[in-house]
């Protein structure tokens, strides 16, 4: 599998999580293709999108991992959480339910991705005003007392949807040059360069394991 | 008598004179004397005395003679002068009749002299004009090739048509410069004249080439056809005509031959109607396909040979004949179009109907080169969308057919038949994709086709299994699906997405031997006690003792003789020798991880341990090397 064209210093592997129907198909439709999916399907497993995006001057591909949020595919979209370096969390802002399920989420997220793994909130839907059933203000106290990014986003207009891919980019890129990411272990979501021969399966995890048995 | 006493006197004196001279010298007295003799013969007396007499009367008498003669002469002179005053007075009446005649004459010269000049004149006057009239005026037989004899209605037309039409455009611009010198209302006049023969000889000329526009092919007349397009290219509505007409009869004529090869076959049936092997998809849209390929150039060439004369330069020429083409072949694109959908909508098979829209495109680009645009270049167009939808919707028929019931994986946990006939059919498709024209697309059309449902339907299989099970499962599938895939070109996406969902797999399955590993050897609370460094000595903390670890190190030792054993069963169900590889090597590597972390513990004085040596006697290298062997 040769590299492509594409010129890039890094893959970031990003995944999206969240209640059924909150979007998140429709936000990474958003990002990647920059255009709205109206009825867009139920995801079975997990869906797949890239897109090469820049930071602070560098081309980083995001690979990113849009789960099923029905809870029969729990099994199958678990194993893709290791390997994120970027965890959107996303919930509607016009049902609560799916908010108040944000926490069993986020736990989720803290046990099986590592440490550093940034985790961005998002409240979707942010076009439905009229709708609204959760508050600004709630969920914002909710993301700062975890420790959360936070933004309001509409995967419909758009509105926000490049800025919680990105910030979430060029704040993995700062836990990079902050030295605080290990790019040589298997789960931290970035692989450095394209392809060093045999990209994949064996990525060199001398070190890292903790986690592994964490689980 | 008077003179007597003079006479004796002159006899005295001659008498003297006799005397005195001699008489033998003078020459008259000799003559004298001879004639004296003449009369004198005898000398007497008498003839003495009568001497004189007879002198004097011989002298009379020779008077006489003398004055009768001159009376005549006389008379005869009389005579003369009557004459001459005759003459004369003839001479007088001659001189004045001459003077009459002379007055009379001179009017008549003059009259003469006038119509003398004004005949030289007439004559230029006709040489001009015999001049002019050949040059300017046509003649009789050229009035006739042009406008075609009137007694007989005669409609034909013979090439000395063009010879007229060749004259009349040079009278016409000879006309120009009859005008420079200054004959402008003549000028005008036959150019006048000129541009009506012109006008109604190219009138009639497009009747009759529109008559006979359709046997170009007849070799008799192509002459004559093409020659006539030529001169009507100088009228470009008539020219457009003429195509037109051209093109409608044409098309009819296409249609027909179109509908007889389809129907009736080749002259007694051979080649056989197109329509017998309808019932084998392809070659039926082929053998149509290629009719109409070959069709389409002869009508091109004929509609070429048409107007081989016609100057090509001229804008747009290419442009109409292009445009005429397109309208000849109007006439196949309906009963074309009805076969083809036909065969579209009865048609199951998938590698059929890619087959088919292959063909479609093959001779819509080949056709294409013949003519472009139109109806024929819409339909075909039409008919390539329309099989290129067919065709992925009998694809996509066929994986849901295939997918419809949601199978359990087999215990052996290898992709479902269902799967692996998926994956057969894929091969297939994308060996035939990959040797068509535009195959990126179609490849990632097809690959979207049947990937998407795939992945879907392994991802609901997967989910019902345990998180073991489901990792194995999912990487037999993705390896199956990578394999395949990494045979074609164009597949980078797809692979990069299948590769990374591998990856996710192994972290999970190797997550899963690492724990069953730490499991087996007890390692969890040592692990547990290794990570806290708040309890003081390790050796102090229970569960730590030498005795534990012994335990632990004699079922480490089972593991190097045997570590298969150690496996989980699922592992050595992966299809792919390099998964397992890196899932048993991870799974290791954490194992490895923690007896250093182990070791180094033992060996730290500050635990306390006694005799480490006796307790750990690995270092972790050797271990290394005994789990990697």
């Amino acid at each position: 599998m040769s590299a492509g064209p594409y010129n890039y210093s890094y893959i970031f592997k990003y995944i999206i999580i969240g209640d059924m129907g909150v979007g998140k198909s429709c936000l990474l439709h958003q990002f990647t293709e920059k255009k709205f999916m109206s009825d867009c399907p139920h995801t079975i497993g997990v869906e797949f999108g890239t897109r090469i995006i820049e930071v602070a001057g560098k081309k980083i591909k995001l690979q990113i991992w849009d789960t099923a949020g029905q809870e029969r595919f729990r099994a199958v979209t678990r194993s893709y959480y290791r390997g994120a370096a970027g965890a959107l969390m996303v919930y509607d802002i016009t049902r609560r339910s799916t908010y108040n399920h944000l926490s069993s989420w986020l736990t989720d997220t803290r046990n099986l991705t590592n440490p550093n793994t940034v985790i961005f909130l998002i409240g979707n839907k942010c076009d439905l005003e009229g709708q609204r059933d959760v508050t600004y203000e709630e969920a914002k106290q909710f993301a700062d007392e975890n420790g959360l990014m936070f933004v309001e986003a509409s995967a419909k207009t758009g509105q926000n949807v490049e800025e919680a891919f990105l910030e979430t980019a060029r704040k993995i890129y700062q836990s990079i040059q902050d030295g605080r990411l290990d790019l040589y272990a298997a789960d931290s979501g970035v692989q450095h360069k394209p392809s060093q021969p045999g990209r994949n399966t064996l990525t060199n995890d001398q070190q890292s394991n903790k986690d592994n048995c964490a689980c | 008598m008077p003179q007597q006493p003079e006479k004796e006197n002159v006899l005295s004196r001659r008498l003297n004179k006799v005397l005195e001279t001699r008489i033998e010298n003078d020459q008259d007295t000799l003559e004298a004397l001879k004639e004296l003799s003449t009369f004198y013969k005898e000398n007497t007396l008498q003839a003495r005395r009568n001497l004189r007499s007879q002198i004097e009367k011989r002298s009379l008498e020779i008077n006489e003679n003398f004055l009768a003669e001159f009376h005549e002469v006389k008379e005869a002179f009389d005579a003369v002068y009557n004459d001459i005053a005759d003459m004369s007075q003839s001479l007088q009446d001659m001189t004045t009749r001459l003077q009459n005649a002379k007055k009379q004459t001179k009017h008549l010269l003059e009259q003469t002299n006038t119509f003398e000049e004004e005949l030289s004149k007439n004559e230029t006057q006709q040489k001009v004009v015999a001049a002019f009239i050949d040059k300017f005026i046509l003649t009789p037989e050229e009035l006739i090739a042009l406008h075609g004899s009137k007694q007989k209605r005669d409609t034909s037309i013979t090439s000395e048509i063009f010879v007229a039409l060749d004259r009349v455009q040079k009278i016409h611009n000879d006309c120009k410069v009859l005008m420079q010198s200054g004959h402008q209302t003549l000028a005008l006049d036959v150019m006048e004249q000129m541009t009506l023969h012109q006008e109604t000889a190219l009138e009639r000329l497009y009747r009759w080439t529109q008559n006979h526009c359709r046997n170009v092919d007849n070799v008799d007349l192509t002459d004559l056809v093409t020659q006539a397009m030529a001169r009507l290219q100088q009228r470009p509505v008539l020219f457009k005509y003429v195509i037109d007409e051209y093109c409608i009869s044409r098309r009819a004529v296409l249609v027909g031959e179109f509908i007889d090869a389809l129907t009736r076959g080749g002259p007694s049936g051979n080649p056989a109607p197109i329509e017998m092997r309808a019932h084998d998809p392809h070659v039926y849209v082929t053998d149509i396909l290629v009719w109409l390929n070959k069709a389409i150039p002869i009508e091109r060439q004929n509609l070429h040979l048409l107007v081989k004369l016609c100057n090509k330069e001229v804008p747009d020429v290419m442009q109409q004949l292009n445009d005429a083409l397109s309208s000849i072949c109007e006439g196949i694109c309906h009963p074309l179009k009805i076969r083809v959908e036909k065969i579209l909508n009865a048609s199951t098979q998938a590698t059929v109907l890619y087959a088919v829209t292959n063909l479609i495109r093959y001779y819509k680009k080949s056709i294409g080169k013949v003519t472009e645009g139109g109806l024929l270049a819409t339909t075909l167009a039409e008919l390539q969308e329309k099989s290129e939808q067919t065709f992925l919707l009998a694809l996509q028929q066929q994986v849901n057919n295939a997918l419809v019931r949601v199978e359990m994986p087999p215990r052996d946990l290898s992709p479902t038949p269902a799967i692996i006939h998926l994956l057969a059919v894929l091969r297939d498709m994308l060996s035939t994709a990959s040797m068509s024209e535009g195959r990126e697309m179609d490849m990632g059309k097809i690959v979207h086709t049947i990937m998407e449902p795939l992945l879907r339907a392994i991802n609901e299989q997967a989910s019902r299994l345990p998180p073991t099970d489901m990792a194995v499962y999912m990487l037999n599938c993705m390896y199956s699906m990578y394999t395949c895939l990494s045979l074609y070109e164009f597949m980078d996406e797809r692979l990069e997405r299948l590769q990374a969902q591998s990856d996710a797999q192994i972290d999970t399955l190797t997550s899963e031997q690492a724990s069953s590993l730490v499991a087996n050897l007890n390692l969890g609370p040592i692990y547990t006690i290794l990570q806290d460094h708040s309890h003081g000595p390790l050796s102090g903390i229970p569960g730590m003792e030498p005795s534990n670890l012994r335990n632990f190190l004699g079922k480490l030792d089972s593991l190097i003789t045997t570590p298969d054993m150690a496996l989980l069963p699922q592992i050595n169900l992966l299809l792919s020798s390099k998964h397992k590889k890196a899932v048993q090597k991870r799974a290791f590597d954490v194992l490895l991880a923690i007896y250093k972390q182990l070791y180094e513990g033992v060996y730290d004085p500050s635990n306390l341990y006694e005799n480490p040596q006796n307790i750990l006697s690995r270092t972790p290298e050797d271990l290394l090397n005994m789990l990697s062997k």
